[in-house]
């Protein structure tokens, strides 16, 4: 089989994903100044942010968790404390 | 002797239990908060204060008690809880001025009037101890702006349960705490970068940090202008502030004290803290606050609280060893932090815990299995946790987040699988630290907080001496932190309570500012 060679996003790629993500729901950050270090915040130190977390999101996908370390939820505590079905 | 709780708790448990938790921040709607109290329980332990401890033979200037000399005071009928108001409103009108630890305050009548108030009979621990919570607490009777735009003229129709809880047992919110912006970093003029609450130590120097985010009630604790604070943490919020300006601070296991009525950051890893100025007071500030609170399912279904007061009193005889045997190990490379200073005055530290009676000093201990991948970015992190409760404010106006933008976006950028890693992370961590880490020592001296924060566990921090800030020139306190197994607070009590029966760092007190 041949094998693939998957292209890794450019800063403008995730760049142009961060602010269409952002408009998707409906958040404007073209408030915020382009650049503009005295500022507390502008766009590019935000997009800059952002590349960096979409970028982390491959070492979270690389971490090898044991599919059956399942989270075990006790019985029945959460009900418990939500329905007060039960009170110590 | 009965043994310390972290010792009794099932480790299987306490793991089932944060993975509930886990679970519940993902259908984070059951636990919307509801405005309704229930504070009224206080631990019959506060009845046990031990008054033995207060070793001042006068009042003197009365800011500077503490909890337990209050206490002993006013049971003298020395002091009256509108003398202590008077004090303390008298410096902060003089002092805040420099400090600008405070974000809000009630009137001096309403004060006053809470101090005389009658109660129905029910003992009242706190009566007349001014206290100053963080300014992300709901309060009825003052802003709650959490240091940012966002909350900018925001008033509660209802106290936190831990302000209803020092309520109830006779305490008094002197002030609103400055906190750094949306609990993040060292508080700022709202929307800005520009510093405000200043290092008790350095009170004529903005440049060195009080830390935060609890900032305001380290600097108001620590300055005298109240007698002890609530902080948060998230992510080191109450330890950094402790640390910095020489406060004795618990961030106790996760669910011990309701986070009903805080503004939240992250359902998982937020917690209330007690700022304090020595283990006892943060002891009876906890004692305080434990208790199972209707409005917040986290403090439900937990082991009952101990007596955390009785954990935090100096055990007598010679050499006052501490009330349990305890090993005692250290975080590689804790003993070398790369300041020969703080190097030399860590090293006291570990030769005067080996002194004491009861205790094991183990060394470095090995860390965990995948220590590094667990506890870094981003399986250790808590990137997505906030942006779900602030999606309003960020559709209206970005900028009210200020510096802390970024934080409050990533949610949105964070995929589902990644979220899922994360919180299985957490939970592999928790059950290593319990098993690999914990299997070697009972208390940990750790650098950071972090891995501790999200798996929920007590952290202790005191002060254990003092080193010359080369900024400002000026003496400083340095402070470590301790970490325990879930439920191991009074084990930290006690390893704290013997430290400061044989050191007096904690009863040093900063000058006052100059101008």
């Amino acid at each position: 089989m041949k094998e693939k060679t998957i292209h890794s996003p450019s800063d403008e790629e995730l760049n142009v994903y961060i602010r269409t993500r952002y408009q998707l729901l409906g958040v404007d950050i073209s408030v915020l100044p382009d650049s503009d270090p005295d500022a507390p915040m502008d766009q590019e130190r935000l997009l800059e942010n952002g590349r960096s977390i979409l970028r982390q999101e491959v070492v979270a996908a690389d971490f090898d968790i044991d599919p059956q370390f399942n989270l075990p939820v006790p019985h029945p505590a959460p009900f418990v404390a939500w329905t007060e079905e039960v009170e110590k | 002797m009965r043994p310390p709780q972290d010792t009794v708790i099932s480790r299987r448990w306490f793991l089932e239990r944060m993975a509930w938790i886990t679970t519940a921040a993902a259908g984070a709607e059951a636990l919307v908060p509801r405005p309704v109290m229930g504070a009224e329980r206080t631990s019959s332990y506060l009845r046990e204060i031990p008054i033995s401890i207060n070793t001042r033979q006068q009042v003197g200037e009365l800011t500077e008690l503490t909890i337990s000399e209050t206490v002993d005071f006013l049971r003298r009928g020395v002091v009256s809880p509108e003398d202590l108001v008077r004090a303390h409103v008298d410096r902060i009108d003089r002092y805040d001025q420099f400090y600008r630890a405070y974000a809000g305050r009630p009137s001096l009548d309403a004060l006053l009037a809470s101090a005389s108030s009658g109660t129905d009979g029910s003992y009242q621990p706190l009566k007349g101890v001014c206290l100053a919570p963080k300014d992300n607490f709901y309060t009825t009777d003052m802003l709650t702006e959490g240091g940012s735009l966002v909350f900018e003229g925001f008033q509660p129709h209802y106290d936190a349960t831990a302000v209803a809880s020092i309520r109830s047992a006779g305490g008094l919110i002197i002030g609103k705490a400055q906190m750094g912006n949306l609990a993040g970093g060292r508080a700022q003029v709202y929307g800005t970068t520009i510093p405000t609450t200043r290092n008790a130590w350095t009170p004529n120097d903005v440049n060195y940090s009080p830390a935060g985010s609890s900032s305001g009630t380290g600097t108001a604790v620590a300055a005298r202008m109240a007698v002890a604070g609530l902080g948060t943490q998230t992510g080191g919020s109450v330890v950094g502030p402790g640390n910095a300006q020489g406060l004795t601070c618990i961030k106790p296991t996760f669910g011990r004290i309701s986070l009903h009525g805080v503004i939240p950051l992250s359902y998982t890893r937020d917690h209330v803290g007690p700022m304090a100025r020595n283990v006892m007071d943060a002891a009876i500030l906890l004692q305080v606050l434990a208790h199972p609170d209707p409005n917040d399912p986290r403090t439900k279904g937990l082991p009952p609280a101990p007596n955390y007061v009785g954990s935090a009193a100096p055990t007598l005889g010679l050499n006052a060893p501490v009330r349990w045997p305890t090993r005692v190990g250290v975080f590689p490379g804790w003993s070398d932090p790369g300041d020969e200073g703080v190097a030399r005055m860590r090293a006291d530290f570990l030769r005067d815990l080996e002194s004491m009676g009861n205790v094991q000093l183990v060394g470095e201990i090995t860390l965990p299995e995948q220590w590094e991948e667990l506890t870094s970015q981003p399986l250790g992190g808590s990137h997505g946790d906030p942006t779900a409760f602030f999606i309003e404010p960020l559709r209206r106006d970005v900028r009210l987040f200020g510096d802390r933008l970024p934080r409050f976006l990533n949610g949105m950028l964070q995929s589902a699988d990644t979220y899922v890693k994360v919180q299985q992370a957490r939970m592999l961590l928790l059950h290593r630290i319990q098993t690999q880490l914990f299997n070697q020592c009972d208390v940990v001296l750790t650098e950071g907080s972090g891995a501790f924060d999200g798996t929920g566990m007590p952290v202790l921090c005191m002060p254990i001496g003092f080193d010359t800030d080369p900024g400002s020139g000026m003496s400083v306190p340095r402070g470590v932190n301790l970490a325990a197994p879930p439920f191991g607070e009074e084990r930290l009590f006690a390893v704290a309570a013997a430290w400061q029966a044989r050191t007096d760092y904690h009863t040093v007190r900063p000058e006052d500012p100059v101008g």
